[in-house]
């Protein structure tokens, strides 16, 4: 009885799954019908298979430099973050002075400043600098962001005992040595956290290259999409295969990250 | 002076500081300072202090004041219903099921693309036209077609629906952390007292899953008042402004009609709005600990 009331469950739920799922099974099904064959049966099988649609839409939305832009940003954005973040970090938590409370509080007010309240003055400011419609613009923004890192890193601290520290600068290591050489590494496990969701979030962000960027030659791929929304509104065939070459690098990256994004999570060191 | 001694640390923060002010705290004071003046944009010239004026036109404004009433009912909406789905949920999928690990892999996915794209692809789904999948589904029961889009009230319920689908798994996640932490003591306690599956679930495992509630409310909360990408590709912010939140009005008086001064009003409304949420959030927090 208790193994049939268990089959059952488990069906139910996988079910549940597949309606999950759906909607990237109808996204991805319906790159390779025409719009045609899109409209008479949205999630059948298709004719035969063909990669016309993606060759068109691999092209037509520069998917080599748009991709290296994505890349170029995040990579250099999220390694910014985690440095900034981690070095701010290092005295924030271990000094004894009172500065450091008040830089603490200082970072912390960042943490209530949404983006759209600062974007105008943002924009402002890039164009002032002329790095508008310029990836190192954007990286300069998107490093702003180490607050948040050096928030999670000096919780981090909190938990790391400070003897190895205190081993090494009686040693005669110096404070700058004593960071890259001791603190950095035992930092890795909030780190390799930081980073991963970092990238996630500065891969799929829209807001700000939406704002900055306007020409074709910075677009990141996620601009390649709302581009072609207004290029593509009757080929809707080219629309999904654009959508799906943009999805692929980001659910590749989930699934070898997978194991640390659960982690992340569960250890309740990301705050969403 | 002990503070000379703290040198060579305050380096440290150096880097970090300069980046910040320069790119967070210094456009947060000119966005307050604008939001008093009349600034057309372009030079600093023939700049007025005009005092509470754009404050009182924000609230004035009949779409700025919709996009706000918008703005709420969405960030109420949800975080009640991915709290009321996503604790079952996390209790489901906490189970021995032998498909477990595939069941928790499908429910998160949905939180891994951009919003971008999802609100893309669901505007597909819920279009009007022969491929939207969704009205065909309606027909197989013999429903009449849904306005998913084009009408006021049931765009909302959409954009929320959409919302829910994204973001439920990857909150399942962090009851399911909680869940894993209750000690099985406190169930074989309640078992031998005679207490239902039901019961231990309203009894035992709610009570015990506060701290995780406190944390995804709040993370739900502060995420959906600044939602700007599902909404502005699901529904580009219509019927009408049936669907425009916050985000969107801001960009929309600064970037496109050039009302600067009431863009940034509103946006330090928006601000303080987010700050004190916030305050209320490490306030919770705190108690937790």
């Amino acid at each position: 009885m208790k193994k049939i009331k268990g089959v059952a469950g488990e069906t139910v739920m996988l079910v549940l799954c597949a309606f999950m799922l759906i909607p990237f099974y109808y996204l991805v099904v319906n790159t390779f019908k025409t719009p045609k064959e899109m409209t008479a049966s949205p999630l059948a099988l298709p004719v035969s298979i063909t990669f016309e649609n993606y060759a068109k839409a691999f092209d037509n939305m520069d998917f080599i430099r748009s991709f290296s832009n994505s890349v170029l940003i995040t990579v250099v954005s999220v390694f910014l973050i985690v440095i900034l973040g981690a070095m701010a970090a290092y005295p924030i938590a271990r000094r004894k002075h009172k500065i450091y409370k008040g830089l603490l509080m200082y970072f912390l007010l960042g943490y209530m400043v949404p983006a759209q309240t600062i974007m105008i003055p943002l924009y402002l400011l890039l164009q002032k600098i002329h790095l508008l419609n310029n990836v190192a613009g954007l990286i300069l923004v998107y490093a702003s962001w180490c607050n948040f890192a050096m928030f999670l890193y000096q919780g981090f601290f909190k938990g790391l005992p400070t003897d190895i520290e205190e081993a090494a600068m009686i040693d005669g290591c110096n404070p700058w040595k004593c960071f890259w050489r001791v603190v950095l590494p035992l930092l890795k496990p909030i780190t390799t956290t930081i980073i991963i969701f970092e990238v996630m979030w500065v891969w799929n962000d829209f807001l700000y290259p939406y704002l900055f960027l306007s020409s074709n030659k910075s677009f990141t791929l996620v601009m390649q999409v709302y581009k072609g929304v207004g290029q593509f509104s009757n080929d809707w065939s080219m629309m999904l295969s654009t959508m799906v070459l943009v999805l692929v690098p980001v659910v590749i990256f989930y699934l070898i990250m997978q194991k640390h994004i659960v982690a992340g999570i569960t250890s309740g060191a990301v705050k969403g | 002076m002990r503070l000379k001694k703290e040198l060579p640390y305050l380096g440290f923060v150096f880097p970090a500081f300069v980046v910040y002010t320069l790119l967070v705290m210094y456009p947060l004071l000119q966005a307050v300072g604008l939001s008093f003046t009349d600034w057309k944009g372009v030079t600093f010239e023939n700049l007025h202090f005009v005092g509470l004026k754009n404050y009182i036109d924000v609230f004035k404004d009949k779409q700025i004041v919709m996009s706000i009433t918008n703005t709420i009912k969405y960030a109420l909406a949800v975080p009640i219903a991915i709290t009321v789905l996503a604790i079952p949920l996390s209790s489901v999928l906490n189970s021995k099921m032998r498909t477990r690990n595939l069941q928790r892999a499908a429910f998160f996915f949905p939180s891994v693309p951009s919003a971008l794209v999802l609100g893309f692809l669901w505007s597909y789904i819920m279009s009007p036209l022969d491929y939207g999948l969704l009205n065909r589904f309606v027909a197989k029961f013999g429903l009449k077609p849904v306005l998913w889009l084009a009408d006021p009230k049931m765009a909302m319920v959409s954009v929320i629906a959409v919302t829910v689908w994204s973001q439920l798994g990857w909150h399942a996640c962090i009851y399911l952390a909680q869940l894993q932490s209750i000690s099985s003591d406190l169930y074989e306690a309640a078992r031998i007292d005679g207490a239902s599956t039901l019961q231990l679930f309203f009894k035992v495992t709610i009570p015990q899953l506060k701290p995780a509630m406190v944390t995804s409310v709040m993370l739900l909360m502060i995420s959906s008042l600044k939602v700007f990408d599902l909404p502005f590709a699901l529904t580009g912010g219509g019927p009408g402004y049936a669907t425009t939140m916050i985000s969107q009005v801001i960009i929309e008086r600064g970037f496109v009609d050039k009302m600067y001064g009431r863009s940034m009003a509103s946006a330090i409304v928006f601000f303080i709005f987010v700050a004190l949420i916030t305050v209320l959030q490490q306030k919770a927090g705190a108690e937790k600990e």
